[in-house]
């Protein structure tokens, strides 16, 4: 509201609006260079000519930038955690939070707390503070921080929006989109909302109950969920496209990808292993092989080594390559799972698997390559295959373009057809939960603006951006928070998380080594 | 250090008190001497000449401007952009205008080059046509400091005669600057500046020079937030657009930034 206000008061006195906001040499400056090139006119006026119509539109340039700036508000420079963080999410601002106990909230994110338990923190490979010592541990931070309740509109607008699956994205999407007024409806094919974080994500690395509650947050601010109810089979795309003014996508990216080798149809695949553990399966295997470097990959085989299996994982990159979560793989290492790489299953026979040995100069990315005449052979009493998953949207085949390898193309959001949004997993691939909550927020925005029909553009001018009060503090020399994690005799056999939340005062230890870069190294 | 360096060096280029009282410009034997930066040479209070202005006047003249083009390579092969950055008036006043607290944003890419049109285009090409120093004619710098203090302290009138559509455009081109440099680091320095355009041919040739250690760095882009042009010296360090202000040096956490001298 402050900004608005600021901005109004700038329409008509320019550097007004800055001093109400609390910048006073910004509107002090603005006004004199405003007022003072207006009296420099007045004094050496000769009479009109055309090029006095220049120095109008540079005034007006002049008068536009001071409503813009009243309105948007000083804004930092990102630190690296910001600008690398695929859900928007400023964590400096929460970390100033924690460090200089204020009493003020952090805006409530959905899945704030998921977050803490399942990101690979790009954030923190990015921290200033690696230079001096190590990363601050931005990620176990959240439990820290106090966030605001979800906020809900009191304005109704008159315009409903459907949304297709309710994982992650889908549920993000309408906390947002309610919270603009809008009145939304989920459809979600399976018994229970919360997509791939119900599903896979096994119950030692994110226990339900901590779902069950983020979840019911988000459903209370008054979304409806109709679970059960498959669009192309139980409902069509036609009737949701009659019934609802935008449709937004979410149907996240569920199909494993297959390796294409002689006897794969004996192998089990990693997802299904995951479900059908997480739903109460046994699996007594004994000697069980993971094709993958993934987290798929490493939970598979974390999920059967609880079960009383031995498992060896075979990942065709170096192990430092593998784009699975750095502590999950050195959890799992701990829990006695070899992990072998620079190899690739050939063929799948009854008792054995025929490997060969790779190698990947080039590390996370490049091209891997076959040592031909290395084969050897592994006795595995079964081998599962955890490389990869990508989307499947059949049904949406005539609504929306799809690429070749089954993600729908989109820009902010929106697909080639006007009416029909999509995000997650379905545009991206096989991603993050922090990427699924980022692309989220931002296509709930751009629904929002087709639906006002207002241009992407002058959306993009609006954009309220989230102003912080963050304070400098002095470098403290702490070394990096030691997360507790449970006895690994004792986790080896269990369902439980492994990760155990960490006492507030050592968080607040912690937060205080933030060096609060952009505040630092300001020019 | 470098605020003090500018400040020192900005009361020594235009400290000629005399002008107070007589209303006029110095024209004395110091005036045929240029310093390597952008100080118009009509300020009432300058005492030596601009690089650029003395090179339109013999351009305009047809004359090759040997004393001139031996300043700048001179300069140039010693310390690159140095100049830009630790002395030049008009490069401080946009530092100044830059911390204030305003909204930012960033310039695209290519608009470093757009100085070498205004180098070519109007310094050299269309100077050489007219006979007349069109640089000087539209520079903000001059219009700041000599155009309107002369016109404002003008006692018998002759020059606000003068004033007409050609003055306006000036003024609307130095408001147009400053409201640039409010907004976006060093705007002039980066998108107009024709002195600064020169130098940057030597930046990868000149004897000092900047150097990033590969082994340090950890690409977390402190040097291009500290850096007053706002050049990502992590990726490419004598970049056309580095000033040698040094403040990356002093400000890289990892220490993986030096300064050479070769």
């Amino acid at each position: 509201m402050k900004s608005v206000k600021s901005a109004l008061i700038s329409i008509f006195i320019v550097g007004g609006g800055q001093i109400y906001a609390g910048r006073l040499w910004t509107g002090i400056a603005f006004a004199v260079i405003f007022y003072g090139s207006i009296l420099l006119m007045r004094n050496i006026w000769t009479g009109l000519n055309p090029a006095f119509w220049s120095i109008v539109g540079v005034w007006f340039l002049f008068w536009l930038y001071n409503i813009f700036d009243a309105y948007k508000g000083a804004r930092l420079e990102q630190p690296p955690c910001e600008r690398v963080c695929p859900a928007g999410i400023a964590p400096w601002v929460y970390i100033n939070l924690i460090a200089t106990e204020s009493k003020e909230k952090y805006p409530f994110f959905p899945f704030f707390n998921i977050l803490e338990r399942i990101c690979p923190a790009p954030c923190e490979d990015q921290c200033t503070r690696k230079i001096i010592d190590s990363a601050v541990a931005i990620k176990y931070l959240k439990s820290a921080v106090k966030t605001s309740e979800p906020a809900v509109s009191d304005k109704k607008r008159n315009k409903k929006v459907g949304i297709i699956g309710a994982g992650p994205c889908g549920l993000s999407a309408g906390y947002y989109l309610v919270n603009k007024g809008y009145s939304v409806t989920i459809y979600e094919k399976e018994e229970k909302p919360g997509g791939v974080l119900r599903t896979f994500i096994p119950e030692f690395r994110l226990s339900t109950q901590a779902l069950e509650n983020e979840i019911k947050k988000i459903l209370d601010c008054g979304i409806e969920l109709k679970c059960r109810t498959e669009v192309g089979k139980d409902i069509s795309m036609d009737e949701l496209l009659q019934k609802y003014d935008a449709l937004f996508i979410a149907t996240g990216a569920w199909e494993p990808v297959k390796m294409n080798i002689p006897g794969e149809e004996m192998c089990l695949n990693g997802l299904e292993v995951l479900k059908r553990i997480k739903q109460g399966e046994e699996f007594g295997i004994g000697q069980v092989g993971v094709i993958g470097g993934g987290n798929t990959a490493i939970d598979v085989a974390r999920s059967l080594i609880r079960q009383g299996n031995k498992v060896t994982i075979y990942y065709r990159r170096r192990i430092e390559d593998m784009p699975a979560e750095h502590e999950d793989r050195e959890e799992a290492l701990e829990e006695g799972i070899k992990i072998i790489p620079l190899c690739l299953p050939r063929a799948v026979k009854k008792d054995r698997v025929v490997m060969v040995k790779t190698e990947s100069p080039e590390g996370r990315l490049g091209e891997v390559k076959v040592i031909e005449g290395s084969e050897f052979e592994v006795k595995l009493d079964k081998l599962i295959m955890a490389c990869g998953q990508k989307p499947k949207p059949d049904f949406l085949k005539p609504y929306v373009n799809i690429d070749e390898a089954g993600r729908i193309k989109t820009k902010d959001g929106r697909t080639s057809n006007p009416r029909i949004f999509a995000g997650g997993d379905a545009v991206l691939g096989s991603k993050t939960l922090a990427h699924a909550v980022g692309q989220a927020k931002e296509t709930a925005e751009s629904i929002d603006l087709s639906l006002r029909g207002i241009h992407p553009f002058i959306g993009r001018l609006l954009k309220k951006t989230y102003l912080p009060r963050v304070e400098l503090l002095p470098i403290k020399d702490i070394p990096r928070i030691k997360i507790p994690h449970r006895n690994i005799e004792e986790r080896k056999h269990d369902f439980l998380e492994v990760e155990l939340r960490a006492k507030k005062e050592d968080l607040k230890k912690e937060a205080d080594r933030c060096l609060v870069c952009p505040l630092r190294y300001r020019p | 250090m470098k605020r003090i360096v500018q400040i020192i060096f900005l009361i020594i280029h235009n400290s000629y008190i005399p002008a107070f009282f007589s209303g006029g410009i110095y024209q004395g034997v110091l005036k045929r001497y240029c310093t390597p930066i952008l100080n118009c040479w009509g300020c009432p209070l300058a005492w030596y000449s601009c690089p650029i202005g003395a090179l339109q006047h013999f351009i305009g003249l047809r004359f090759i401007p040997f004393y001139i083009l031996g300043f700048f390579g001179t300069v140039g092969i010693v310390i690159g952009r140095m100049s830009c950055g630790w002395l030049c008036p008009f490069g401080f006043l946009q530092d100044i205008l830059y911390k204030i607290r305003s909204y930012k944003f960033k310039l695209p890419a290519g608009c470093s080059y757009l100085k070498y049109v205004i180098l070519i285009g109007v310094v050299v090409i269309i100077t050489y046509l007219t006979g007349e120093p069109w640089f000087c004619k539209l520079c903000p710098d001059g219009s700041l400091i000599a155009g309107i203090p002369l016109v404002l302290a003008d006692k018998t009138g002759d020059l606000r005669t003068l004033v007409g559509w050609h003055y306006y455009m000036k003024i609307a081109i130095l408001i147009f600057i400053l409201l640039g440099s409010i907004s976006i680091k060093r705007f002039f320095c980066r998108t107009f500046c024709p002195i600064g355009a020169i130098f940057s041919i030597f930046n990868r040739l000149s004897l000092l020079r900047i150097r990033v250690d590969k082994e340090k760095c950890a690409d977390c882009g402190a040097c291009q937030m500290v850096c007053p042009m706002d050049v990502p010296i992590y990726k490419s360090s004598n970049h056309i657009d580095c000033i040698r202000c040094l403040d990356c040096i002093k400000h890289c956490p990892s220490h993986a930034i030096t300064y050479e001298i070769r």
